[in-house]
């Protein structure tokens, strides 16, 4: 374990440092329905959590559930309006509604940040079960790969793929999500090096199991936890970096916003108007919050 | 030991060599014509030119030969500490990063500091409280710290601390006070990580068998836990601090953006926006090259830290 | 437990304090050198302006390169031209030159030296300076023929020095635009010493002009420093303060971040706030608020209109299609809502400060019945998502963009979403600029330059003149039954040596554009500075730009 964490260069290194045997420990069979209500009821943060979640992906299924505003609608007259009953967040400089923008806003944010963690994970995924499984040369040349992307900080990385392929959201995405993969392949590979160890794995395979049975029925239902957790963790760490590249304005074409655009776009009215983007901020963060909330929650292990 | 290093510092190399291909890679082979952009960004049109004329251009940016070529000739020029010409800044790249070096280095160092000065001082803060809601109250706060999108933050502290309060000026690089708001900006989240990570060591640590065994050796209480518990602590810190130092050029594109100075990180930014490859390629290749140089030598404080690590035994 | 922590803490506190304090002291020790430095001459008057962002594609101060209207500013106070421009009347005054004579065939011009100015380098200005000067940017035009100054050299042919204070100046074919072409920056006359450098040192600052401020330093991104010039006295009679200037210094930063800017200016740390873009309704009144003034010029030269790409294809060769835009955008609220309630509408395809302007205001009225009925007759027909479809195709237009897109963009989107016309917004990088332009691959695009004359049109529009970025777009202006009527009205105004001929040759063209709606005027580019109000005697120069000697900063 201990030449384990000399070699690795990576945030995965530390995330392994600091909760390695919160980590370690697979989820916890499940509580029964009712048992399982009444800890969430003693649990408010996590209520919260779930509710902000819930409210972001509903705003980016379907928006006009929660704002009969247009987004685009533009009304010279209301331009600056402060938040109010007539605008909940305010209105921009052109007479757009904030809150009907960040609640359409959410559908490109939230879609950036899924393709993100979507790739980080599937790739993650498959690269650390590959490394961890084979072992060998095949692991050493994996692992010497992720090393050399983390050592690639994540938004430099970013710039540079959207320097080569453009703006939008899709490109933000995958350069978001390449950034973040390292991360996946590292706990993956000690997940999967971990669970191989174990008795009843070392029994199945002394049994007489096939390599991809081992690999199916029991290496990979017995190492995604801490997986799902980091995926928790790095749907929060993928909205910031998206919201950071839009806010650099590298994100989706006008109209749409995304949330980081939101935030920057406000930023020239800080002085006359500051919750233009001091509200979509807020959001971000509250975002992120019910995400790490919710991600510590899993580690812990409690319902 | 010797060994150790010098393993240690080749894989480090190797690791600097890859991170340099994959940028390499990404800028040189998916977008379209590099020529078109570095010729454009000089006021030239490619149409406009004759095969002649393109052939000399593509000499003149080094662009003539296979991408292999290619490659080798840049790696060997930017061995050589020459990172190429930026056609939009007119002048060569190595320069315009000289230039700004010190900006970032400056916001960097201090942005150190002071995450170490929060993260330590509100680990201990949160420690050293008795009440126990109060506790509870303190071990969370450093989440928000994690979750608070750097520039949004440096947009508040603008707003209250320059606008509404005229305290520190809003931006720009003359002077320390100029430093002070994108410096506590960039060092929060980096503060709040330590600050989780000391609330948990020094609970974990007072639990470690060994602090019972050294109390069983006849240690006095101070000596156990200076020589066990802080360590235990501050081994991860450690290695966060190092991250933290390799990530700065990362993290001032944004601050860099948001407080208007003229650091690498905007140089960066600005780059992107004018596909200004050369410029591109030489930040990213930098901040490589440092977050593996910092790495390579927190690897190497390890053992000295934490006597627990002995590679002369691993060879 | 406790005497950990406590333990803990101090031996942290006092290895993390002792780095932290060798930190802090090194960086505070930096901070206050720099301070005393410039504190020297803080008892001197200095005035603080603060511009935009500098050139993001093109590093130079170079006089004849430069088109960033910032460094132009600049410029005017650093350099001095032949000629100088009356920002009341237009017309072409003495400064460098005390008098001049067109040739009959309007093909050279015979100046005539003001005696006693010199360089600040001590060089006087004579006769072979000024042919040291234009044959300097005629070698220079040689090498880079895409450089901004081509369209002011055009026809340069050669200098005759009759005496030291008498010049001829010969051109290879009339130009009606050069003698105004001698009263700007881009055509001003650089010390002898200046052209031994090289272009690269002259775009990094190596400019030695006659005019009442010498530049001290410029560190591209950041600002740069101009001092006051011992002696001067030789200012054209536009300017009030014929002398040396009243300020000792002036310091120019450029901060990109609206914000910030905003709020240096009101906490008083900038004396002059000078963004490229005019100030909105919100913060007049919060400048107002704290006592500053605002003055405004519109720019000489095209206003900022939108050009069709009128290629076979795209949707706007259609003249109907195009009509139905020019209908469709609502100039009056664009002005009150992206810019203030007094801000001024456009009138016409030029800025009403450039000579030969014509209003073109009714043609121009906003009109979306009108725009809807031509579009339901050309078969455009209303969708679902009230955008319109002619055989299943959604009737939409694609804008590309130099920067991000501004409020006035978004504002415009949302115009022609209320008739059913998408407008899709596309900000391009510089490579993909040059490649969508001339691979014609979009509808509209946004041209500009600023001079103060008409002539300026043909720089743009032009593709014989047009520069190399922009050409392609200009080629695609104007569909073949009207280029050659363009074409002509451009030479016409190009040759034309009387005012009237002039008039009448611009006047027609300006029409072409309007009643052919090929060009799609969106506001007037109206500059704006906030001065507080310890500034007095701002004044605007002929295009655009100020005078900074007669400028007074009580302390």
């Amino acid at each position: 374990m201990v030449d384990d964490s000399r070699s690795e260069l990576s945030t995965a290194r530390l995330r392994l440092a600091a909760g390695r045997a919160a980590l370690g420990r697979s989820l916890r069979p499940s509580l029964r329905g009712a048992e399982r209500l009444g800890h969430l009821l003693r649990r408010p943060g996590l209520v919260l959590s779930l509710a902000i979640l819930a409210f972001v992906f509903v705003a980016a299924a379907a928006p006009t559930l929660l704002t009969s505003y247009d987004p685009y609608l533009t009304v010279p007259a209301d331009r600056l309006a402060p938040p109010g009953a007539e605008h909940w967040f305010g209105a921009d400089e052109i007479g757009r509604d904030l809150f009907a923008r960040i609640v359409h806003g959410s559908s490109l944010s939230v879609q950036a940040s899924s393709i993100a963690v979507g790739i980080a994970f599937s790739a993650g995924l498959v690269l650390g079960v590959i490394a961890g499984f084979a072992g060998g040369w095949t692991d050493a040349a994996i692992m010497r790969f992720i090393d050399v992307l983390l050592a690639l900080p994540s938004l430099l990385l970013s710039l540079a793929i959207i320097t080569a392929i453009g703006f939008g959201t899709i490109p933000v995405a995958v350069a978001v999500g390449v950034g973040i993969m390292p991360g996946f392949a590292r706990t993956t590979r000690s997940e999967v090096l971990r669970v191989k160890t174990l008795p009843y794995v070392e029994a199945a395979r002394l049994g007489g199991a096939s390599r991809a049975r081992t690999l199916l029925r029991h290496i990979l239902p017995n190492s995604c936890g801490p997986v799902i957790v980091l995926a928790t963790l790095d749907f929060g760490v993928a909205i910031i970096a998206v919201a950071g590249l839009s806010f650099l304005g590298f994100g989706a074409a006008p109209p749409a916003a995304e949330w980081g655009t939101l935030i920057a776009n406000g930023r020239n009215f800080l002085v006359t108007a500051p919750w233009l983007s001091l509200i979509p901020g807020l959001f971000v963060m509250a975002v992120v919050l019910a995400a790490n909330h919710i991600a510590r929650t899993l580690e812990d292990g409690r319902p | 030991m010797t060994r150790y290093l010098l393993s240690r510092t080749a894989q480090a190399l190797l690791v600097l060599l890859g991170a340099y291909t994959i940028a390499y890679l990404i800028l040189y082979l998916l977008p379209g014509d590099p020529l078109a952009i570095l010729l454009n960004a000089a006021g030239r049109d490619i149409d406009a030119l004759s095969p002649a004329e393109i052939a000399e251009a593509r000499r003149f940016y080094g662009l003539d030969g296979t991408p292999l070529e290619r490659y080798f000739e840049l790696l060997w020029n930017a061995l050589h500490g020459d990172f190429g010409f930026s056609a939009s800044k007119n002048a060569p790249v190595a320069q315009l990063i000289l230039e700004r070096l010190p900006q970032t280095l400056a916001l960097g160092g201090l942005a150190v500091a002071f995450s170490i000065v929060e993260g330590v001082g509100f680990g201990y803060l949160a420690a050293s409280v008795r009440s126990p809601v109060l506790a509870r109250f303190l071990a969370r706060l450093p989440a928000f710290g994690v979750s608070l999108p750097s520039f949004w933050l440096g947009l508040l502290l603008i707003h209250l601390f320059a606008f509404t309060l005229g305290w520190l000026p809003a931006a720009g690089n003359d002077g320390f006070r100029s430093l002070i708001l994108p410096a506590f900006t960039l060092s929060l989240y980096s503060a709040a990580i330590y600050a989780q990570l000391l609330i948990r060591g020094l609970e974990a640590a007072s639990r470690e068998p060994f602090i019972v065994t050294a109390y069983a050796k006849g240690l006095t209480r101070g000596e156990v836990q200076f020589r066990h518990a802080f360590r235990n602590a501050a081994l991860p810190i450690v290695t966060l601090v190092g991250l933290q130092i390799g990530n700065t050029f990362s993290g001032a594109v944004l601050i860099e953006t948001v407080f208007t100075r003229t650091g690498v990180g905007r140089l960066a930014e600005e780059a992107v926006l004018r596909q200004d490859i050369p410029v591109v390629l030489a930040v990213v290749t930098l901040s490589a090259a440092g977050f593996v140089f910092i790495n390579l030598l927190v690897d190497l404080l390890y053992p000295i830290l934490d006597p627990r690590i002995d590679h002369a035994s691993k060879g | 437990m406790k005497v950990l922590r406590r333990c803990f803490i101090r031996m942290f506190r006092r290895r993390a304090a002792s780095a932290t304090i060798v930190a802090l002291s090194a960086l505070t020790f930096v901070a206050a050198s720099r301070e005393q430095a410039s504190g020297a001459g803080s008892r001197a008057t200095t005035l603080r302006i603060a511009f935009n962002a500098d050139n993001p594609l093109l590093t130079s101060l170079d006089p004849f390169q430069v088109y960033w209207i910032e460094h132009r500013v600049v410029l005017r106070n650093v350099v001095e031209s032949l000629t100088d421009q009356d920002p009341a009347t237009g017309k072409i005054i003495p400064w460098l030159a005390e008098s001049w004579e067109t040739g009959a065939d309007g093909a050279s011009y015979l100046f005539k030296l003001r005696e006693g100015v010199t360089f600040s380098n001590g060089e006087p200005l004579d006769a072979e300076a000024v042919k040291t000067a234009f044959d300097a940017d005629k070698a220079f035009l040689a090498t880079s023929p895409g450089a901004f100054g081509a369209a002011f050299l055009e026809g340069y042919d050669h200098a005759e020095v009759i005496d030291p204070h008498r010049i001829r100046i010969v051109l290879s074919k009339p130009n009606a635009g050069f003698l105004q072409a001698t009263s700007t920056t881009t055509l001003a006359i650089l010390a002898p010493e200046s052209y031994k450098r090289s272009a690269k040192e002259r775009s990094l600052g190596a400019i030695i002009g006659t005019g009442p401020f010498v530049l001290a330093s410029y560190t591209p991104d950041v600002g740069l420093e101009l001092v006051r010039r011992k002696g001067y006295g030789w200012a054209s009679h536009a300017v009030d303060n014929g002398g040396e200037a009243y300020l000792d210094r002036i310091e120019v930063r450029y901060v990109p971040e609206a914000s910030v800017r905003n709020g240096q200016f009101t906490l008083g740390e900038t004396d002059i706030l000078w963004p490229r873009d005019p100030f909105s309704e919100a913060d007049i009144r919060v400048f107002k608020g704290k006592g500053a003034a605002i003055a405004s010029r519109s720019l000489p030269g095209p206003a900022y209109n939108l050009y069709p790409n009128v290629a076979a294809g795209r949707p706007l060769a259609d003249p109907g299609l195009r009509k139905a835009l020019q209908k469709s955008i609502d100039r009056t609220s664009y002005a009150r809502t992206v810019y203030s309630d007094d801000f001024p509408v456009v009138q016409g395809v030029l800025d009403a400060t450039t000579p030969y302007f014509k209003s073109e205001k009714e043609k121009l009225a906003y009109d979306p019945e009108g725009a809807a009925r031509l579009l339901e007759a050309a078969g455009w027909t209303l969708g679902k998502d009230r955008y319109r479809y002619k055989n299943g195709k959604r009737l939409s237009l694609l804008y590309v963009l130099w920067t991000k897109e501004t409020a006035g963009d978004l504002l415009l989107q949302d115009q022609l979403r209320k008739v059913g016309i998408e407008l899709k917004l596309s900000f391009l990088v510089p490579g993909e600029m040059i490649t969508a332009l001339s691979a014609g691959k979009y509808d509209l695009v946004a041209l500009y330059l600023t001079r103060g004359d008409p002539i300026a049109l043909q720089s743009v529009l032009d593709p014989r003149f047009a520069p190399t970025g922009s050409r392609a777009a200009a080629r695609n202006v104007f569909p073949p039954e009207i280029g050659p009527a363009a074409e002509k009205l451009f030479d016409a105004g190009l040759v034309a040596t009387r005012g009237d001929d002039r008039a009448r040759a611009y006047g027609e063209l300006q029409d072409l554009l309007i009643d052919n709606n090929l060009a799609f005027p969106l506001f007037e580019r109206v500059w704006q500075t906030a001065l507080t109000g310890k500034v007095s005697g701002f004044a605007w120069t002929a295009e655009g730009f100020a005078t900074l000697s007669s400028v007074r900063r009580t302390p």
